[in-house]
């Protein structure tokens, strides 16, 4: 096998050197077709720019390498806001992820049964948070509602899908 | 005493005191409960009695544990013959493509083509799995009001007329697959030092499509496009804004060859991104196999 593919490796370019006779050329493979430099000299003329506004036109299709920051404007039609909170007179402070968005997340585990919200990236008073969630979100449930605090990584876990609900509480605060 | 020794003794001077409360032992001394088997204290383990919980072989969509599942009970299903081999567009909604303007990831005052809502890498596309780009979808046409130079590779007839109202153009475009693969990744295309390959015209099934001017196809007359831009202004009742008067009117016109795949970039040019050069065939052969 190994000879084999050794031997067709050395006739597609040149006769065989091992069996100069039998040099295998099988033209249904991609390796059959010759090499640029066996074609002999292959010259085609190009024109170098360092043209400005050609280069331009690249930069325009090159992408950003860092996420832009947004512009300040007057309305946002999509219904996302920039964060518009000062936080020194904040008990907590919720960061933004690196997209510019509200970190919170649904969770679907044990093989899609279990849905539970995440809201990351949290800090300071993350007690009180809790607190104004629970206050927030408990009207529209049934059952108790179940959350987790972790202070000393900064999240909040909440049993069940409110991620549109928690989205929404934020926006309203500014976060 | 060196730099991080200073540094660990004073955090460790406004450390509390060691005491039981805050000791905890030596990392691996303590061993995690075993799974025992048989005498040895073998029993379920939380994983029920028999069956896919306890042998963790979760069964597939649509397995039916040994029964003719439905989905193959029949024979054939003729409407989705081929469904392998047809091109597909993954959806956009509008509702993202306003998003994406409003966090600043896509710039207005250019025209947005596929290249540029792919470098914002909220939008992926694989063309070696049959995708042929963008399906704008009319979630959120209510609230969209940019307006843009767009191109997308298919749009409904309510997605171009909002795309319109809001003062914009919107273009539909085909793509073959080698060329969607230089838009993908333009960075590490134009890494390979190939030349910008010329974009093929659309296959017989799309033709149609792309010359057809309620489409807004790319191949199609643009008397005919403008002629319908008024039609579909009169259908859902709004005022056609003049873009003959708009102070971005050369923005808003701007178009591509339909051999082109980068605005300004012609087929046939190679791309040198460290030395920022750009290379121009000058043979008759290349100049001609190029031309549009």
């Amino acid at each position: 096998m190994f000879i084999a593919s050794r031997c067709r490796a050395i006739s597609h370019r040149a006769p065989s050197l091992i069996f100069p006779k039998f040099g295998q050329k099988r033209d249904s493979s991609f390796q059959s077709s010759p090499y640029v430099e066996d074609l002999g000299s292959v010259n085609r003329s190009y024109e170098v720019t360092k043209d400005t506004t050609d280069w331009s036109y690249v930069q325009r299709v090159l992408p950003p390498k860092v996420v832009p920051t947004p512009v300040k404007k007057d309305v946002y039609p999509s219904g996302w806001r920039p964060q518009t909170i000062d936080i020194a007179d904040k008990p907590y402070f919720i960061k933004r992820t690196k997209n510019h968005m509200i970190p919170c997340y649904l969770d679907i585990g044990q093989r899609g049964i279990k849905r539970t919200t995440l809201l990351k990236s949290i800090q300071g008073d993350i007690w009180q948070l809790e607190k104004e969630i629970k206050e927030f979100l408990q009207p529209q449930v049934f059952q108790i509602l179940r959350v987790q605090v972790n202070e000393f990584v900064g999240y909040i876990r909440i049993n069940g899908d409110h991620v549109n609900a928690i989205k929404y509480f934020l926006e309203q605060k500014g976060y | 005493m060196s730099k991080n020794t200073e540094k660990a003794l004073n955090i460790l001077r406004a450390l509390p005191r060691v005491c039981l409360a805050n000791i905890r032992d030596n990392p691996g001394s303590r061993l995690g409960p075993k799974r025992g088997r048989a005498q040895h204290g073998g029993d379920k383990h939380g994983a029920g009695n028999k069956g896919s919980g306890q042998r963790q072989n979760y069964m597939r969509l649509g397995y039916e544990t040994g029964n003719n599942p439905f989905y193959l009970r029949f024979p054939q299903e003729n409407y989705y013959k081929g469904h392998h081999l047809k091109r597909q567009y993954p959806p956009l909604s509008m509702l993202e493509l306003q998003k994406l303007i409003d966090t600043n990831r896509i710039d207005v005052s250019k025209p947005i083509d596929l290249v540029s809502i792919l470098n914002t890498g909220l939008y992926r596309l694989f063309p070696d799995q049959h995708q042929f780009g963008v399906n704008l979808t009319d979630e959120g046409a209510d609230i969209f009001c940019a307006k843009i130079n767009l191109e997308v590779q298919w749009a409904s007839e309510i997605v171009i007329a909002a795309v319109e109202k809001a003062g914009g153009v919107i273009t539909t475009a085909y793509y073959d697959p080698y060329s969607l693969q230089a838009m993908v990744n333009t960075t590490k295309f134009f890494q390979r030092g190939v030349p910008i390959p010329r974009r093929m015209i659309p296959p017989p099934d799309a033709i149609e499509y792309y010359t057809d001017p309620a489409k807004r196809g790319y191949l199609a007359d643009p008397e005919k496009v403008s002629e319908e831009r008024l039609v579909l202004a009169q259908k859902y009742g709004y005022n056609l804004p003049k873009i003959e008067n708009d102070s971005e009117y050369d923005m808003l016109t701007e178009r591509k060859d339909p051999r082109q795949i980068f605005y300004g970039l012609h087929p046939g040019w190679v791309v040198n991104l460290r030395d920022k050069i750009i290379l121009k065939p000058k043979d008759e052969e290349l100049l001609e196999y190029y031309a549009s």
